[in-house]
């Protein structure tokens, strides 16, 4: 408590937070109590729990907590910490829709890079986003099934009869087999990346196993499990299926658990990317630097002085006598300028464009 | 465990272009070349320096990533984004006070100098030591550097240690025009 600026504690606003020894805590008590209210509504007072999925529940808030730890962590970085705080501010911007929809559905730069990566990545992303919309809800008992007259299943949402539907319809076809797509998709995505993975010597060269390989196999393991039961339920009738829905869910408790920790911590951490454009697209509006030396607009002024103040915070000066900091002149400038540097002849002040820079001809 | 460094000798260069060329190939860089040549003084004469990342030890690069996607290798190679962790920001660019990590708009990715870590992990040079005609840029152990200067030290100040022209400490050194005047060099 002592050390919460005098301030902020005159302004009041902050006594939430004083009943939390921690951001950590505060986050995850506010996400877990989020859960529980919604739970109780949409399971009608707790009377729909499926308790056979209890394992993922506690998966689950363990994932929260390495997740909030994580995220805390790395938002205390003051690079992170200025785009998350102005990019909460710039949310509501009217291209958020669009470029949200290319960052993280239609994954647009990934098509960019490669048709084969963006195939890997769609299927695999798809199906892993399709399967957790299905078994979350399923979990937390925001969603399931109810058989009032024989042969219609009621779907109740959130506590609410959205829609009864015929058992052997096609919606309720789709429902049933969701999670077998989804998987097939995670399956394929996954081979498809192993393959790069053996056959791209550049993969090859930097690929690690922890990092690289791991995340694929759980996936894969929970992909081949899941399926696995549906193959039980459907052709041995039910034979080991316990045993199998053990092995699957603890692969999937373990995947929760590691999440946060390795390759797979990108998914959420991911829509920082749409903060990071709404960030260059509104400033850039507003006001662009001009290089010192130039005169070339080359960033938002917001940006070269964000960055000059965080490289500050790090320590890192770039005052150069001449008056500029080395964040104000444009690229080609600041090469130029490195080149009078080391050449005692001034470079950058001869208006000629750097000449050839690709190696062509 | 690397123990050779890359070590500059700029006044050699002859704008051959060929470390441009030859990081167009190194593996993962997708035929883009991540460094730099410039004519000193272009209206004047044909002096060229390159100018490539120096792999500072304490990197802006990376200290001004807010998604962390700018690791250091245990070699000390500070590598290009990692694509799944790149956002895009562009913070890099701004901060690198010599003006290296080149940005796709398309990829969304930042690209940089990754000092061919697939080969220099294994001590291997990277491409563009490897190519130099000129010997501008060479690929050489902490004694051998300690060498250079030695004989380069004629007693009249002559060799300067990168670190003055410099923002701060690098894995690469630096060694500056002028230092071999009046000596006769044989590569
Ligand atoms: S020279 Fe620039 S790109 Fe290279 S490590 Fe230093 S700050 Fe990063
Ligand atoms: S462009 Fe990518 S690598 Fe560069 S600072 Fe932003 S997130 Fe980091």
């Amino acid at each position: 408590m002592q050390n919460i600026p005098v301030k902020q504690r005159a302004k009041g606003v902050q006594s939430i937070d004083r009943a939390f020894a921690s951001h950590f805590a505060k986050s995850m008590f506010i996400t877990v109590s989020g859960i529980l209210i919604i739970s109780f509504f949409a399971t009608r007072m707790f009377t729909h729990v499926d308790l056979n999925l209890y394992g993922y529940m506690v998966g689950t808030i363990v994932f929260l907590g390495g997740f909030f730890y994580r995220f805390i962590a790395w938002g205390e970085r003051p690079p992170t910490k200025n785009l998350i705080k102005k990019g909460l501010k710039l949310l509501f911007r009217k291209s958020t829709p669009k470029t949200s929809a290319e960052h993280l559905a239609t994954y647009r730069f990934i098509w960019n890079r490669g048709i084969y990566r963006w195939t890997q990545h769609v299927l695999i992303g798809w199906g892993c986003i399709l399967s957790c919309l299905v078994t979350f809800p399923l979990v937390f008992g925001w969603m399931y099934f109810t058989m009032a007259e024989s042969g219609m299943y009621t779907i109740v949402l959130l506590g609410m009869n959205v829609m009864t539907i015929p058992a052997d319809g096609f919606i309720a076809f789709m429902s049933y087999n969701a999670l077998n797509f989804s998987a097939i998709m995670v399956i394929l995505g996954v081979c498809m990346a192993l393959y790069r993975r053996l056959k791209n010597l550049q993969a090859r060269a930097e690929q690690q196993f922890m990092y690289d390989f791991l995340p694929l196999y759980l996936l894969l393991l929970i992909s081949i499990t899941g399926l696995a039961l549906t193959f039980i339920n459907v052709f041995l009738h039910g034979a080991g299926h316990y045993v199998m829905s053990l092995i699957h869910q603890y692969s999937v408790i373990i995947t929760l658990i590691y999440l946060p920790f390795g390759k797979l911590a990108h998914i959420p951490f991911r829509p920082l990317s749409v903060f990071a454009r709404n960030y260059r697209e509104h400033y850039g509006e507003k006001s662009m630097k001009q290089c010192r030396v130039c005169g070339n607009e080359f960033v938002s002024t917001e940006q070269s002085n964000d960055v000059i103040q965080v490289l500050g915070v790090n320590d890192l000066e770039f005052e150069m006598k001449e008056g500029f900091h080395l964040a104000e002149l444009c690229l080609p400038c600041r090469r130029k300028y490195r080149i009078s540097r080391f050449s005692g002849f001034p470079t950058h002040e001869v208006p000629v464009k750097e000449a050839n820079q690709n190696a062509k001809g | 465990m690397t123990k050779r460094k890359l070590y500059l000798e700029l006044e050699n260069c002859i704008g051959c272009r060929s470390c441009l060329a030859a990081c167009t190939q190194c593996g993962g860089h997708e035929q883009k070349n991540r460094n730099y040549v410039y004519d000193v003084n272009p209206l004047v004469n044909r002096q060229t320096m390159p100018l490539m990342c120096l792999h500072c030890a304490d990197p802006a690069c990376a200290r001004s990533c807010p998604a962390q996607a700018i690791q250091i290798h245990e070699t000390g190679a500070v590598l290009s984004a990692l694509v799944e962790k790149c956002i895009g920001c562009q913070n890099c660019t701004i901060a690198c006070p010599y003006g290296i990590p080149k940005f796709d708009e398309e990829e969304n990715l930042m690209y940089k100098c990754d000092l061919c870590i697939d080969r220099t992990k294994d001590d291997i040079p990277p491409m563009c030591a490897s190519v130099c005609p000129s010997n501008t840029l060479q690929w050489l152990t902490e004694e051998e550097i300690e060498m250079k200067k030695q004989s380069h030290d004629v007693g009249n100040d002559k060799w300067v240690t990168s670190m003055h022209y410099l923002e701060g400490e690098t894995n690469v050194t630096v060694n500056l025009p002028g230092i071999l005047q009046g000596t006769v060099k044989l590569f």
